[in-house]
């Protein structure tokens, strides 16, 4: 491969990564934008959602690489294990605000922000303890189907990641932008009590931004098994640090900004492990948490979220 | 009243014999745990509590940042990592550079060794370990301002992700990092501790004695810095870090100083655990050790020394034994009920989960903690909750040193403007404060008086000048402010509210005190002088309050009244031994008679010769206190003279006061005149 091959390459495996970083920001965005709460519990929510992917899959008689699809089923069978991942994670989301965050909201402190810890490792041990520790091979019933160009290869699958990124992007752009409750979200991101007194029920903006979040992170999930062909229980950590980053550098809050955020670190990924080796790519990328963090706080976007003080 | 106050500066003295109460508990327990390796045969009881003391001494460093200044670090462990492999590389057989002549002075110190592997004379560094126990803590110190100078500008939240990252990095280094750590695999043969010739070896009895000494150092240390200048200052910054900087703490400094002496306590640990286990991976120090110590301390109460300890020891209680014995329980109820599901059940594989469940339970239902750091709320007597609204100002006020204020302006205001975006909030602003004098700023909401105390106190940035006394303000951080003589109060009172009275006036006094953290560890007379002195003052100023403050000088001040809380809130500002006061509607809330009490209050402070500027709403009580009066509008001066003056002024009425008011004061004018000129008649 020359040089130029090889970009080309590192470009379409750091899309996909991208793909995968952007969805998971957005939930960090989404929650922190309007509860200014980074929420730990995204990181496991999203290695959940791999799992259950992976168990709809399964039940629908999809195991490791036997099974190769074509046409209308192979449609039928990636939209209804989405659907239902991004269903059964959302509800998680929506269960965890309920139940456990709603009764600290009144809280301040780090009270809340350390029960999401609290969180996320019971989510990481109800998979370690009831499925188990070692890496599972992930179900991918697409054809291999790949356009070579010169010496890059674009397969299928790259095509698919980026098709259900993108509509669920415009999707989640069109709901904050031109519906009635995206709107009272932005509302609520602004100022929450304001939002409640002009009638905005806060109530189920957080519940619904949670639900999205969640969602989102269980697609981000699937897209990780379809892009890795596996799911392990620690696969969250490193993933959601990385989106979290994604999010930051974005301008937390913002959700174009998320977006934006999740394919430039993807990209930096994919071409810092071609450049000086996967084992780093990690500390470079936490390098550029932290200078974005000190040089401008901010993100690339701006910051939309609350000032509490 | 008088008895109120005695009773006061007797309560040290109380506290005194309950800290002796305390301390023979401390040693019983001390007893307890020094004989308890006699009592048993079973060596494995023993290297367990040797590794709960490890945890316990991580757990209370991680105290000190996130408990007493209030900063998360969820990659405390990085510190442990580095204090571990500082002690493996300098004693393992891993690093060894050719031998040369140029380490002879080394092995004459005994820090190398000469080796011959085949291959040439090489050099073997046999680092001792009582001597990398404080170098391993200064290396790790270290580390600690690394680490934690970039992310002091960080609000709390974000602070938690990025020392979540560092804490990720270390172990990456360590892993990567091939030639020096040995990677993955780990170092292997970390030489362990030696006292003369005797080897502590696989036996855990040493290390647990080892591992007393190092907790009883570290719980002591905890102690002291917690009831010092440094701790109240760490606290303050936990409880407001505004109101803390404006109290006279420099939060980079204090915040670097609970990062580096946090750090130093995670490496103290690093050198005891490896030079135990003889071995350092990469895996020993990842994200399940850092947040273990999280659980640890919020399980203990975060904040409280004993509390922490508690919490590392219930852990390691759970770990080695709750877990272990319940599972025999269960299998022993399965092969009665003869269920192979319950029979091959293993509750330590579910070790994590519990302290996922505890962690969230604790946050639900117990948020501060098993043993919480404040202390009980001492009960009032009926005598000391009533307070009759007093007059004719403070209570032994003859305590109080009088200021001796230079002929002269105190403070010079100059053409100061602040901008937020494009808002103009201050326009090219004139004042002048001659000292002893009460100057008083008034005007409609929103018309920049705020912004101009914040403007003085370093809280926003100006253009323009500002002088007190001779020295320029702007550009000088809130503290140094502060420092300079100038003290305030804020419009929605800022205190440091899960802290005592006593302990926020003392906070107003940090700029005059000296005490650094090995004072405040060693506690030599000089200190003790100098606390007890605080001490003192602070009860004297509240005591000015008469029996308002004085009985609730142990309470926290989150349950005070509104109006008590303004009187702390002066209290923390004289604390400072200001020589201007700046008070931001101090009478904000307070009905007609508590604002006629703290109005002669603040005239018998500036009695005393203290300079005061006074924003105010209430127009007696700017009538009765200011010489004189200027009123800003939309961020410009547009009145400026003596109250009576202002109040007659055109712009002033319409902008200020209102139709109505004017009407009346024209209608009063009007009558006046008609009565002068019918004197004039008669």
């Amino acid at each position: 491969m020359t040089s130029g091959d090889l970009f080309l390459q590192q470009l379409i495996n750091g899309l996909n990564l991208g793909a995968m970083y952007s969805l998971l920001a957005l939930g960090f965005t989404l929650v922190y934008g309007i509860m200014e709460l980074i929420n730990f519990s995204h990181f496991n929510v999203f290695m959940v959602g791999a799992f259950i992917a992976l168990g709809v899959l399964k039940l629908m008689g999809m195991d490791g690489q036997t099974v190769i699809l074509s046409g209308l089923p192979l449609i039928g069978v990636i939209l209804v294990t989405f659907v239902v991942t991004m269903f059964a994670t959302g509800m998680i989301g929506v269960g965890i605000e309920r139940v456990l965050l709603r009764p600290l909201r009144a809280v301040t402190g780090p009270a809340a922000m350390i029960l999401t810890i609290g969180v996320s490792y019971i989510l990481f041990n109800i998979i370690l303890i009831g499925v188990g520790g070692d890496t599972r091979n992930f179900a991918n019933p697409l054809p291999s189907i790949t356009w070579a160009f010169g010496g890059a290869n674009l397969r299928l699958r790259d095509v698919l990641i980026w098709f259900i990124a993108i509509v669920l992007m415009l999707g989640l752009t069109y709901f904050v932008q031109y519906t009635k409750l995206g709107k009272g979200m932005r509302a609520t991101a602004q100022d929450p009590e304001a939002a409640r007194m002009m009638g905005v029920e806060v109530d189920s903006v957080v519940g619904l931004s949670f639900f999205i979040g969640s969602a989102l992170a269980g697609a981000s999930g699937l897209i990780f098994g379809l892009y890795y062909n596996y799911a392990k229980v620690d696969m969250g950590f490193s993933a959601g640090l990385r989106a979290f980053t994604a999010a930051v550098l974005g301008g937390i809050g913002n959700v174009p900004g998320a977006m934006l955020g999740g394919v430039l670190i993807g990209l930096i990924e994919s071409s810092s492990s071609q450049l000086i080796g996967q084992a780093w790519a990690d500390v470079i990328i936490f390098s550029i948490l932290v200078i974005v963090l000190v040089f401008r706080p901010a993100g690339l976007l701006g910051r939309q979220a609350p000032n509490k003080s | 009243m008088a008895n109120a106050v005695i009773t006061m500066l007797n309560r040290p003295f109380e506290s005194w014999s309950q800290a002796k109460r305390q301390g023979w508990a401390t040693v019983l327990l001390a007893v307890v745990f020094a004989v308890y390796p006699f009592l048993t045969d079973d060596d494995s009881n023993i290297d367990t509590i040797a590794n709960a003391m490890s945890y316990a001494t991580l757990a209370l460093g991680l105290n000190i940042v996130v408990g007493f200044a209030g900063l998360l670090d969820l990659g405390y462990a990085a510190f442990f990592a580095i204090g571990a492999y500082y002690y493996g590389i300098f004693t393992a057989y891993q690093v060894m550079p050719h031998w040369s002549s140029g380490w002879e002075p080394l092995a004459f110190l005994g820090l190398v060794e000469k080796v011959n592997q085949g291959s040439g004379d090489l050099v073997h560094f046999t680092l001792s370990f009582w001597l990398a126990l404080p170098t391993g803590a200064l290396v790790a110190g270290f580390f600690g301002l690394m680490f934690g100078a970039p992310t002091l500008r960080l609000r709390g939240d974000y602070l938690a992700i990025v020392t979540l990252g560092f804490g990720e990095i270390v172990p990456i280094v360590a892993r990567n990092a091939d030639s020096i750590t040995n990677g993955a695999a780990g170092l292997n043969g970390v030489a362990g501790p030696k006292i003369g010739s005797y080897h502590f070896g696989v036996d855990a009895t040493p290390y647990y004695y080892v591992g007393m000494g190092l907790v009883a150092i570290l719980i002591f240390s905890s102690i002291r810095l917690r009831d010092s200048r440094i701790g109240r200052a760490w606290m303050a910054i936990r409880e407001d870090e505004t109101a803390a900087s404006a109290m006279g703490i420099n939060l980079r400094n204090f915040k670097l100083l609970a990062f580096a002496i946090g750090a130093s306590f995670s490496g103290f640990t690093g050198v005891f655990f490896v030079s135990k286990l003889q071995v350092a991976t990469p895996e020993m120090f990842n994200f399940s050790v850092s947040s273990m110590l999280i659980v640890m301390v919020v399980l203990g109460g975060m904040g409280s020394v004993w509390g922490v300890v508690v919490g590392a020891a219930l852990l390691q209680l759970l770990q080695t034994w709750i877990l272990p014995r319940s599972t025999d329980l269960v299998r022993y109820i399965g092969e009665s009920v003869g269920s192979d599901w319950l029979m091959s059940a293993d509750l330590v594989q579910w070790t994590q989960m519990f302290f996922g469940l505890i962690i969230v339970v604790m946050m639900l239902f117990r948020r501060d903690g098993l043993i919480p750091a404040t202390r009980a709320q001492p009960k009032l007597e009926l005598e000391e909750q009533h307070a009759d609204v007093k007059r004719g100002g403070f209570v032994n006020v003859d305590r109080i040193p009088r200021w001796n204020p230079q002929p002269g302006n105190a403070l010079e205001i100059k053409d100061v403007t602040v901008r937020f975006g494009g808002l103009v909030a201050l326009n090219k602003v004139n004042l002048t404060v001659p000292a002893g004098g009460v100057v008083a700023v008034i005007g409609p909401n929103g018309s920049g008086k705020s912004t101009l105390f914040n403007a003085i106190t370093g809280l926003v940035t100006a253009e323009g000048s500002i002088k007190f006394e001779g020295h320029e303000l702007i550009g000088l951080r809130p503290d140094e402010v502060l420092a300079k003589g100038v003290a305030r109060t804020f419009q929605n009172i800022r205190l440091f509210p899960k802290l005592t009275v006593l302990e926020n006036v003392l906070i107003g006094e940090h700029c005059r005190l000296k005490t650094g953290p090995a004072g405040a560890v060693l506690r030599p007379p000089s200190v003790r002088a100098e606390e007890k002195g605080a001490l003192r003052t602070a009860l004297d100023i509240i005591g000015l309050f008469g029996n308002r403050l004085t009985p609730r000088a142990n309470h926290t001040v989150s349950g005070l009244s509104y109006a008590n809380r303004r009187r702390v809130e002066i209290s923390r500002a004289l604390a400072s031994r200001p020589h201007i006061l700046l008070l931001d509607e101090p009478t904000a809330g307070m009905n007609p008679n508590e604002t006629l009490e703290l109005a002669e209050q603040i005239g018998e402070l500036n009695d005393m010769g203290l300079t005061i500027l006074i924003i105010e709403h209430k127009l007696d009580v700017v009538t009765r206190l200011a010489n004189r009066v200027t009123v800003l509008d939309h961020g410009d001066v547009i009145a400026e003279g003596t109250a009576n003056e202002v109040q007659r002024n055109e712009e002033v009425l319409t902008a200020y006061l209102g139709r109505a008011h004017r009407a009346k004061i024209e209608a009063q004018d009007a009558a006046e005149a008609v009565a002068a000129g019918g004197n004039a008649n008669g």
